[in-house]
Parts: structure tokens; sequence; C-alpha cells
């Protein structure tokens, strides 16, 4: 069964991946590795490499060449995070990466080609992308993923769009690039079997027998006579990063700019999958003592570094940290879908108002990062007969448009102001006292005798009264007991 | 003679010196005897208004409904935009949706802000009235001295909001760079206000207003 034709891979071979893993902006530097308790050459740098340093010298022969060489251990661990460092990048050119190897990433390009205005232009942006994150391609595209690659480690910028180019294409290509283990590799090179055009006219069933069977299938996915299916990479949902100093620091600015920096990484994995977070926290380590934690949030999910950024200024001025920081972490939060038309809730403020204005939402992101979630409410009414009941309040981060539309009755006399807790008052002659005088009552009873099916009913007679100052006040008498009276609101 | 005075007045070549200021339409207050006595026929826009009271309950806030229920609920003119928000910050006592949507306020716009400390509240005030989505913003500040109340009158200036401060009568002697302060004081009859100052008007005292 052949491939069907639509598919297209880009592959992006990383030849110089072990160095640019580790290399710290040190130049000239090489990655070392240790092959039988000797430290040999693996990659060395172009400066390195001018002075005649090669892959495969002994450690201490490079050095004889080039005294300030830099030396550096090769690192698995830095390699693969590097690689899926890039492979969440590149996912804003194609839903489908796949790392492959350990210095391969491969593209699904067919559906991205008119998004990005077509293959060439594709091409140049990845190029341009990788190149700019600091590290060396080669890239070749295919209609087979094993092709792309073969293509790709050979060097040449191949690009091959019909599958019936593919084979002449392949063919030409040298064994070293199949990635086949040495010993089959030095084998066919025995037999004076140099590319891949050599293997296909041996017999397949003796190139089976002698070679086993993974390699003829490797030749049948790479042409297309065999389907090759893939997993695509999956980032982790949750962005978490940290940025580790090689000595503690106390400069705020510099903390800021860490921060900035993790969190237009934070923008870049977000971007990448289309979503938003609501939630960040940011944690400051201390060397003795524990860690400082700064937790953001905001009204919508978000992702513009920019906008966070804003939203930390406003918390960092007040952030006391205990002692100079080693490290920063950004946590972040659940990721979640950026909300289509989000873009309505920020309107244009008041005619003529500044340029800087912003939306309602920002206003509230600010407050919240200031002076905390439980400062900043919404409120709304609730239909229910017992006037502490009769409204609510809510975070301003939840959802705005929640608000129930119930409204109050008109003719029933409600203060402007309520206390939090209704005030008992005390008694002279059997009349309720307020501020040493007597309160005339103006009007009522009201009586309100509800809730008798939850824990909280209530048998009170409300009246609005007036003090000797002439201020309107809302008491109540508590019909269960005996003359209370209580205060529990103002007409302002 | 009322008649000929009116025309005497109508005539362009009359200076007046309560125009002078070239203040614009004022905010409507509702009280058509106040407004006779505000420039502009209502309360200033755009600017910082003083309250000056030592009680709640006085009739402090139905005073500014009729104005806030018509910012809440219409969009101002020239703009497609929705209409504005008000913002309370650090309120004395809960301000009651039920009585609020009886006065005509729309509760959807309605931010509520308790900010802990003297500092926070101006910061606060100052966030609101600049980001220019507040029609209005209620402030009860615990200090407000000469420099915080020039700040306050920038910002509304600048976010083209209406600031209003609640502050305790003993602030009488304070200067402030507020364009209107009132004083409300109550007695038998009800509550009087004292226009302490106006710029572009002249002090008044309105009796039994509320």
């Amino acid at each position: 069964m052949a491939v069907s034709a639509e598919r297209l891979w880009f592959c992006a071979w990383l030849p110089k991946l072990p160095l640019e893993a580790v290399q710290g902006g040190v130049t000239p530097a090489a990655v070392v590795e240790e092959q039988h308790g000797v430290h040999r050459i693996l990659l060395a740098d172009a400066a390195a490499t001018a002075a005649g340093v090669m892959p495969g010298q002994a450690a201490n022969a490079a050095r004889a060449l080039l005294p300030d060489l830099q030396f550096e251990e090769r690192s698995p661990l830095h390699e693969q995070q590097a690689l899926e460092g890039l492979a969440s990048w590149l996912e804003r050119f194609s839903s489908f990466v796949a790392i492959t190897g350990h210095d391969v990433l491969l593209l699904e390009i067919a559906g991205s080609l008119r998004l990005f205005g077509g293959l060439r232009e594709l091409r140049q942006n990845i190029v341009r992308d990788l190149s700019g994150l600091g590290f060396t391609v080669s890239p070749a595209i295919a209609p087979t993923p094993l092709a792309a690659t073969w293509l790709a480690r050979s060097g040449r910028r191949a690009c091959i769009r019909d599958i019936s180019n593919l084979a002449p294409a392949i063919r030409r290509l040298p064994l070293a690039c199949l990635g086949w283990p040495p010993g089959v590799c030095s084998a066919l090179a025995g037999m004076g079997v140099a590319t891949v055009g050599d293997c296909l006219r041996l017999p397949r069933e003796g190139f089976t027998r002698r070679f086993g069977a993974r390699c003829l299938l490797d030749l049948d996915r790479a042409l297309g006579h065999l389907p090759d299916p893939r997993n695509a990479w999956r980032a982790p949902e949750c962005f978490g990063a940290d940025y580790e100093m090689t000595e503690e620091q106390s400069d705020r600015e510099l903390l800021l700019n860490i921060c900035q920096e993790l969190l237009q990484a934070h923008e870049r994995f977000l971007l990448a999958r289309q979503l938003g977070a609501q939630r960040l926290c940011f944690v400051f380590f201390h060397l003795d003592g524990p860690a400082t934690e700064l937790r953001l949030g905001c009204a919508r999910p978000q992702r513009s570094a920019g906008r966070w950024f804003e939203l930390l200024g406003i918390r960092f001025d007040k952030l006391a940290l205990p002692g100079p920081v080693i490290a920063v972490r950004l946590q972040g939060g659940m990721a979640q879908p950026l909300q289509a038309g989000s873009g309505e809730l920020i309107f244009h403020g008041r005619p003529g108002a500044m340029p800087q204005r912003f939306s309602i939402t920002q206003l509230a992101e600010r407050l919240v990062a200031r002076i905390g979630d439980q400062s900043v409410q919404s409120t709304s009414m609730v239909a229910e007969h017992r006037p502490q009941y009769a409204w609510r309040s809510h975070s301003v981060l939840a959802d705005w448009s929640s608000s129930t539309r119930d409204e109050a009755p008109p003719y029933l006399q409600r203060p402007l102001w309520m206390l939090p807790e209704p005030a008992p008052l005390t008694m002279h002659d059997g009349h309720p006292v307020h501020q040493g005088r007597r309160l005339q009552l103006l009007d009522g009873p009201e009586r309100l005798e509800t809730g008798w099916w939850d824990e909280d009913g209530i048998v009170r007679d409300y009246y609005t009264a007036r003090n000797r100052d002439g201020r309107r006040l809302w008491v109540f008498r508590n019909r269960r007991r005996a003359s209370s009276w209580y205060l529990h609101g103002y007409f302002g | 003679m009322s008649a000929s005075l009116d025309k005497l007045l109508a005539n362009p070549r009359v200076w007046r010196g309560r125009d002078q200021a070239g203040c614009r339409a004022g905010l409507a207050s509702g009280y058509s005897e106040l407004d006779r006595h505000l420039p502009g026929g209502g309360w200033p826009p755009d600017a910082l208004t003083e309250i000056l009271t030592g009680h709640y309950g006085i009739g402090e806030l139905r005073l500014l409904m009729p104005a806030l229920a018509r910012l809440s609920t219409t969009a101002p003119q020239h703009d497609f935009a929705e209409p504005g928000w008000i913002a309370w910050i650090a309120p004395p006592f809960q301000p009651y949706p039920p009585a609020l949507q009886q006065c005509g306020l729309d509760l959807s716009r309605m931010l509520i802000v308790r900010p802990e400390g003297a500092d926070e509240v101006l910061w606060s005030a100052e966030q609101a009235l600049t980001s220019g989505t507040c029609a209005a913003v209620l402030l009860w500040p615990e200090a407000l001295d000469d420099q915080a109340g020039r700040r306050l009158q920038l910002a509304a200036e600048k976010g083209r909001s209406w600031a209003i401060a609640f502050r305790p009568p003993s602030a009488r002697r304070q200067p402030s760079a507020a364009a209107l302060r009132l004083e409300l004081q109550t007695n038998a009859e009800g509550t009087r206000v004292h226009i302490l100052k106006s710029r572009g008007g002249r002090p008044a005292v309105i009796d039994k207003l509320l």
C-alpha cells in the first residue's frame, strides 16, 4: 500500500546539537565524550576547528593545539531538553511535530503550506527560527518521514514534493546517513555497496537474511511502499521552567528581567497550543530558608507576556524577599483554551479618555494583583426575602456574566448602607436608643417572617427610624425575643 | 421686568463672572435646586468632588444616586461604548444592592474594592480613575492631604472620570484641589447642603435638600 500523497515531511537535523545544547556562549569550545577511559572531542565549534581541533581527537591533544579551549562534557539530558524546547517552538508551524532519535525533529507540513504562504516561505521561516534560537540546522523536505530524515542527514538541502521524484534522490544517498548500525554499514561497504541505490539492487530475500528485516523495512518505508506511522510529540500541558543562577542575586531589576524571560517562554509555550493560563506562580529560591512564592491571577485565560509582566510589576514592588535569590521558577497554572471573542470586553472607555486606557478586566486584574482577590468584588441580587441574603458578592475574576437579573420590589424601603451584622441597640423605657438618644420610628413595621426551612429563619419587624441628628436608620425588632432591637442599616 | 432682565443676560456681550470658568455641562444631579447653584448645571465632570459629612445615613448617597444611576445605564455620547463602571473604594459599610437597584443603578457595573491601608485606597482610586472605564469613583479615604487630593483631581481629568471623596467635617479647614466641595449637615428639618467651594460658581447653602 502506498503512502497517501498529500503528506509532506520537513526534517530538521541538528548536527551540532551536543555542542549547542551545552555551550554557554564561550568560544572556542568543544564537547568531549569519554570513550574507553579517554576524553575525546565529539564536536568543536568553528573557532576550535579553525585551530585544528577535530572530532575524535583526544582532549589533551586538543588542549595542546588551543590552550584556552573550553571543554564541555556531553549531556544527553541537556540535548533532550533542547530538543523538546525546539519541538514546542516548532508546534507553531505544524500540529504534528515528532522527535526522532537524539538529534532529529520531524514536522508534517502539508497542512501548513497555505497558512504560511507556500513551501519556500515555510522552510525559510522554520530554518530562520531555529538558527535564531542558536542551533545549526540541516533541513530537508520529502513525502516520507524517513526519506526526509536521510536527506537531511546527507546535508543536501533537498526539497522533494512529489513521491515520483523521491526514489532517484534517495538512490544517490550514501549509507552513512541512514543511521544503520555500524556493523551493517561496514559489512555493506565490504561488499562494495556504497549508496541506497546499491542496496535496492540487491535481492530482497538475501538482503533480509544477511542484514535483518529492519533494514529492508526502512528502505520500503523511505520509498513510501509501506506506511510509516509516527507519534507526535506532546508537551506537558502545564508550563514549568526554572532559571538557575550561578550565584545568589538580590538585584530586583535583574530578578524582574529573569521573570520577564520566563514569561516569554511561557507565552511561546501557550501560543503553540493556542491556550492561555489564568494563574501563574513564581517561586524565588533562597540558599538558606524556604522559598518565596508570588501568585498571579487574571480574569480570563491570558498568554501575553506583556500583560503578565504588568501584573507582576504591581506585585513585585511589595514582595519582601527574605534574602538573595539563587533560582527562579515559573509554574504555569492549568492551561485553558483561549475564549474566542474575549476582545469584546475590551471596549474603548469613555470618549476622549487617554490612549493608555484599559478595559475593566485589566483594571480588575491590576487591583486584584495588588490588593488580593477577596478585596475586589462585584455584587448581584438574589431573590430572597431575608435582607442579609438578598444579595451576594462575587469575585470579579469569576465569570462576569453570571450576575442574575433579580429585581427588588420597588415599594419596599431599603437602606443604601447595610451593616455586615445587625448591631444590638440599647433600650430605654421599652424604646430603642441610638447613641444615647431615643429613636423616632417613622415607617413600619414591615414584617419578615421567613427562612424557617433552614437554620437561619427570621421573625422580624423592620422600621425606618430617625435619630436626633436627623440620621435615618433601618432597625428591626426581633420578635422571637422580647424587646430586642437591632440596627441593620443606614439610609445613606 | 424679569423678562427684560433675562433678555439682557442672554445678550452675548454681557459678561457674567460665573460662566468664566468655561465650564462644560455638568452631570445633572437630579435635584433642581442643587443644579441651579452648580456651574454647568450639575456635578462637575472629570473632576474631584469632596463631600464632607460627619455621619452616615443623612442622605449622602441619595444625593449622588440620580447621577450615578444615569452614568451606569447610559453610554456616553458620541461613543458606541458601553456605560461606564462605578467603583466604590473602601466604603464604610456594604452598599446594599436591593436599594441601589431601587435607585436605578445597574448592579452589573459596580466594582467594590476594599483595600487595606490608606496608601492602597489612594492607589486603587487612582487606578480606577485613570483606567478610562469608570464613569465614577467613590472613595472613603482615611486621610487626604493636599497632594493626594491634587493627584485624584489630575487622575479624574486624565481618565475623564468623576471622583467623589467622602471626608470628615474636620477637613473643612484644609486647602483642597477639588472642583467642588460640599458639606452636609443635618437638623430637625432635614439635610442641609453647604457649597463650600465651587470652581466657577459661588458658595451657597441649600436647606432641606434631602
